[in-house]
């Protein structure tokens, strides 16, 4: 009764059990460490500018330019399950119509402890516009940095490490100089 | 000659009964399967990753679990995966642009009733994914599949062999219909 087969059959099911079971055992350590770390965010200056967009229907549209300072030791967050954190800075307003919005302006992916310390100062990275042509009327914006925690394995968390105290307005559209 | 005798030798009921034993193990996989998409509401609830587009997060054949609960709605910094219209492969990035629209019709205590634009990028790529849209300015919520909540490497890398690899497809697919015929408990 024990043929070549079922000594490789049972082999190979002892192994991938005790394979998953360890997996499983690491995915649920996570939650071992329950580090929250915090920092600070400030809004330097906020800049609404026209210009053209490629892809829209509405080709000219107002862009906004945010110069931002971000304090936030996030190397607590970093453990033995700890792959990678994806931080972002994201925009939270509401339109004039009421479309309630949340851009993210600026992220980083930190794969190493000795990274996770942000002293970033720095302006947006990507886009920042309205879903509308224009920022006219809309209320003004909190902004937060948010980050998303990734395992080697396991399950995904999100957090928000600051926000700024006020909501910042958004100025009136100067012409470019 | 020989293996035609140890056929006749297991009996035509032996043979039925094996082939109804594979029969149920593909049907109880397949209700598993089902069942799990319907847990988590959505048509695939374990996906393989295919691209880079995500990397260092996500590597070509990593595992993610998938799910897309009706109650809530997307927020900036979920992994998606989505399907657009006219393109075949889902794609898995993040959402870094959430506006949830103020409709006719809608009403303030059912936030699903609400639409919401969308939109996506890969991490590891410089650009937002409109590009990818095939014309569409922004992503829905009936464009997605569902949201990413845990990850496991390597595992779905048995699927892309398979699919770079057709005859290993084959000779696996073979080799296991024979083992379940033949083979006495």
């Amino acid at each position: 009764m024990y043929s070549a087969y079922q000594r490789i059959n049972n082999i190979f099911a002892l192994l991938s059990t005790c394979i998953f079971a360890l997996l499983g055992a690491i995915a649920l350590s996570s939650f071992v460490f329950t580090a929250d770390p915090k920092g600070s965010l400030s809004i330097g200056s906020l800049k609404v500018y026209p210009g053209r967009s490629p892809h829209f229907k509405q080709l000219r549209k107002e862009y906004a330019f945010v110069n931002f300072e971000v304090h936030a030791d996030l190397s607590p967050l970093f453990h033995w399950n700890t792959k990678q954190l994806f931080v972002y800075l994201g925009a939270e307003y509401t339109s004039a119509d009421g479309t309630r919005n949340d851009v993210v302006i600026w992220d980083r992916i930190i794969r190493r402890k000795e990274d996770a310390n942000l002293n970033v100062k720095g302006r947006n990275k990507y886009e920042f516009r309205d879903v509308a042509v224009s920022f006219k009327n809309v209320t003004p914006a909190h902004y937060t940095l948010k980050y998303n925690t990734m395992p080697y394995v396991g399950v995904l968390t999100y957090s928000e490490a600051a926000r700024t105290d006020n909501a910042i307005p958004f100025p009136l559209a100067q012409e470019r100089v | 000659m020989d293996s035609i005798k140890a056929f006749k030798r297991l009996g035509v009921r032996y043979m039925l009964l094996q082939a109804l034993n594979f029969a149920a193990v593909i049907a109880s996989g397949l209700m598993i399967w089902k069942g799990l998409g319907l847990v988590c509401n959505t048509e695939s609830p374990i996906v393989v990753v295919l691209s880079g587009s995500m990397e260092p997060a996500f590597y070509r054949g990593d595992l993610l679990f998938l799910t897309n609960p009706a109650s809530e709605q997307y927020v900036t910094g979920d992994i998606t995966v989505y399907k657009v219209p006219g393109a075949d492969i889902p794609i898995v990035h993040r959402v870094i642009e959430t506006h949830d629209v103020v409709s006719e019709g809608y009403v303030a205590a059912s936030p699903l009733g609400q639409k919401q634009l969308l939109l996506t990028k890969g991490d590891n790529n410089n650009a937002n994914d409109i590009e990818l849209y095939q014309g569409l300015d922004w992503l829905e919520k009936r464009h997605i599949v569902g949201k990413v909540r845990g990850f496991m490497p390597y595992i779905g890398y048995v699927t892309i062999a398979m699919n770079d690899f057709p005859q290993l497809k084959y000779a696996l697919l073979g080799g296991l219909g024979l083992l379940a015929l033949v083979q006495r408990e």
